[in-house]
């Protein structure tokens, strides 16, 4: 068995833990769980296997092992009783570990890591684990319960593990308890989990009245644990609904009222979700966001026929909370909404109390727009760039600062990669063909400053959705050489958006030399990556952007913004330096330790300061201010 | 005589090896010929298989990341990070399992 205090974190307490096992039947999965179990770091432990009453070769064979204590139930009395029991025979000195017995264990030092994060914060009560299907899909990083459906959800459930939820220690609602640490302090006040319960929900129930009690229930993301799930419990599906049912209008009746009491605002959101665009992608995070912070959101399509963009937006947004939200019903005249859009959409804004969210990539806004503008409460921007360019174009309502952020649970340094294992150090971009993103320019320098015989590639992902442009055309036109640097090309391939932080964890170094930027999401989620980043030094995105995290290109000025886009008509945007990118390109290639410095100062400031969490409590002190 | 069989053993041998270097010069001549037309159609990738080819050597692997390879749509199709990447690496480098 491997040295446990050299293992140890600093600080990392060794009070004693009794490990509760609860099993009925199944000794196939008992037996496995006990050897993985017992062949990690177990020190100071005990570890106590609750029979549950097995009719099968269960209780012969435990009695078999050496090192463990067996309590034997003359009948099943279900997970609530079966784990009471347990929790009843032990030292009430001791902290204890409820655990499945459909649980593999495969990490050495997950019980020294939860012990860790409970001892972290005397506030802390409970702590859950990340937990993994045998296939390596996610299965559970914490639970959530919306009050409109009383139906707990994982999060994180059925995505592939790419290291999201990894931190330590995070603050959730709830866990499921297949693996819960709960501290002696959090049972001596509260006690056992609640009789109200046979099967199913006395989990988040527990989490409540620990919160009720004055203490958090956290996941530790640095122990992931095998949850073979269901493995053991009975399998009839229709006693397994049944139960599931009633525990849930238990659940209801107990907790109903206190779980919709935690919103202390209501808002009508309306904007766009379901399509693959970069209004659509933040919306989503802005809405989770909201309702984390306590915000009552429901939200419409503002789009559609008769709008400048006609499609009638899918219903299915493939995720549980926003059909939540949209599903959630609206008075005509809601007391507040926000469009979040192009503001040629705020006139469908139906509150009260009217707020305009929009952004452009140019250095002002369309007459319309302003128009618009004019008839909202306030308008919201993401940047001083935007703005000013609204005060420029004559807005004369209050303009407030509400910046976009990144969910650093998918987007952090520590997320799996797949890297060039050729050696290559890989320049990455990721962009829409077009006039504003200035594709030529980065391919034309890229090819032109390295030789095909130099050790590095840019690879570049390309959307292309419009058929009057032949991007093979666009692309041979720049003529670019044989012999120059090599690139390639991921052309009109949507990863789901879970996946893009190993995407960019994949690359060496992120460039966007676009001529105007509303926000640039991919750039600030490279940086939360920990890239190091090359950008141009105008738009928007210096909000984040700074010599100190990345490197901003030079622009030469700003030249008239000529693009299919009828927005830009009238307005300006920047003219980035080819020769400042050709210098920063190869600069960051030939020093790789101060481009990593930079990129892992990218991620500290990103994860301090650009959350979505950081743009929700934003949102909620405009709410409050507006008496909304 | 044995200078005139010489002579003319010489004169034959003469003639067989400028009759050989102007086949080989007009072999040479259909041969570039032929790779000109090859260089003029043929795209590099593909110039460079058959380099490689000629050579021993195996094919590169065709992905899907080049823009010779790619065919021009603007439909988007979705995929997984981890299997576009390691089948972006593969194609950059020619293995055996991959020229089968």
């Amino acid at each position: 068995m491997t040295d446990f205090a050299s293992k140890s974190p600093p600080g990392a307490p060794s009070r004693k833990a009794t490990l509760l096992v609860l099993a009925w039947n199944r000794w196939d999965l008992t037996e496995r769980c006990l050897a993985t179990l017992l062949s990690t770091d177990l020190k100071n432990t005990e570890v106590l296997v609750v029979d549950n009453g097995s009719t099968d070769e269960t209780p012969e064979r435990l009695a078999e092992i050496s090192g463990i204590r067996v309590l034997r139930l003359p009948k099943n009395l279900g997970f609530v009783r079966g784990n009471n029991a347990g929790i009843a025979a032990v030292d009430p000195a001791n902290d204890i570990v409820l655990l499945n017995n459909d649980l593999i264990f495969t990490q050495d030092d997950w019980l020294t890591r939860l012990r860790a994060a409970a001892a972290s914060d005397p506030k802390i009560g409970v702590v859950g684990a990340r937990l993994c299907l045998p296939d390596g899909r996610l299965l559970h990083a914490g639970t959530y319960i919306l009050p409109d459906t009383m139906w707990g959800q994982q999060i994180g459930s059925l995505e592939q593990d790419l290291g999201q939820y990894t931190a330590e220690v995070r603050e959730v609602e709830g866990i499921v308890f297949a693996c819960a640490y709960i501290k002696r302090e959090l049972m001596a006040q509260i006690g056992g989990l609640a009789l109200d319960f046979e099967s199913y929900f006395e989990d988040t129930d527990y989490c409540l009245r620990a919160r009720d009690a004055g203490f958090k229930t956290v996941v530790c993301g640095g122990v992931t644990l095998i949850h073979d799930e269901h493995g053991s419990t009975q399998n009839d599906p229709d006693s397994l609904g049944r139960l599931f049912q009633t525990s849930r209008a238990t659940f209801r009746a107990k907790w109903g009222a206190d779980l919709a009491g935690r919103y202390g605002h209501r808002l009508l959101w309306q904007s766009i979700m379901n399509f693959p665009t970069g209004y659509a992608m933040s919306c989503r995070e802005i809405l989770r966001a909201l309702d984390a912070e306590g915000v009552e959101v429901a939200y419409r399509y503002v789009y559609g026929p008769r709008t400048v963009f006609s499609p009638n937006e899918p219903e299915d947004s493939e995720d549980y909370r926003l059909n939540v939200l949209s599903s959630r019903r609206v008075s005509w005249r809601p007391k507040a909404s926000v469009v979040y859009g192009q503001a040629d959409v705020f006139g469908s804004n139906r509150g009260r109390i009217k707020i305009g969210y929009t952004m452009l990539e140019v250095d002002g806004f369309p007459r319309d727009w302003v128009r618009a503008a004019q008839k909202m409460a306030e308008v919201w921007v993401p940047s001083e760039f935007n703005r000013q360019g609204f005060l420029d174009s004559g807005l004369t309502r209050p303009i407030q600062i509400v910046p976009l952020g990144v969910d650093t649970n998918y987007f952090h340094p520590g997320l799996h990669s797949f890297p060039n294992p050729h050696g290559e150090y890989v320049f990455f971009s990721a962009f829409e063909w077009g006039e504003r993103k200035e594709p030529g320019l980065l391919l034309k320098i890229f090819n032109d400053e390295f030789g095909c015989d130099e050790p590095v590639r840019l690879v570049c992902k390309v959307i292309n959705r419009d058929p009057g442009l032949k991007l093979k055309e666009e692309i041979r036109a720049l003529r670019l050489r044989d012999q120059g640097g090599r690139i390639s090309f991921l052309f009109n391939q949507e990863f789901p958006h879970y996946q893009l932080g190993s995407l960019y964890r994949s690359m060496d170094c992120f460039v966007s030399v676009s001529r105007g930027e509303g926000w640039n999401m991919p750039l600030m989620e490279a940086m939360a990556c920990g890239l190091p980043a090359i950008a141009t030094d105008w738009g928007a995105h210096r909000e984040f952007v700074h010599e100190g995290n990345a490197y901003p290109l030079r622009v030469r000025g700003t030249i008239p913004a000529i693009a299919k886009c009828p927005y830009y008509t009238g307005f300006r945007w920047a003219d980035p330096d080819p020769d400042h990118l050709r210098h920063l390109m190869r600069w960051v290639f030939e020093h790789r330790d101060e481009a990593r410095a930079k990129g892992a100062q990218a991620a500290r400031e990103v994860a301090e300061r650009w959350t979505w969490r950081h743009t929700a409590q934003k949102i909620v002190a405009r709410l409050t201010a507006l008496g909304a | 005589m044995p200078n005139d069989r010489d002579a003319l053993e010489s004169a034959l041998r003469i003639a067989r090896l400028e009759a050989r270097v102007a086949a080989l010069e007009e072999a040479l001549l259909r041969r570039s010929r032929e790779l000109r037309e090859l260089q003029r159609h043929l795209p590099s990738r593909e110039l460079l298989n058959l380099s490689r080819l000629a050579g021993g050597l195996p094919p590169v692997p065709h992905g899907r990341y080049d823009l010779e390879v790619w065919r021009e749509t603007t439909a988007l199709s979705v995929a997984s990070v981890e299997e576009t990447l390691l089948d972006l690496w593969q194609s950059l480098t020619p293995t055996v399992a991959a020229s089968r």
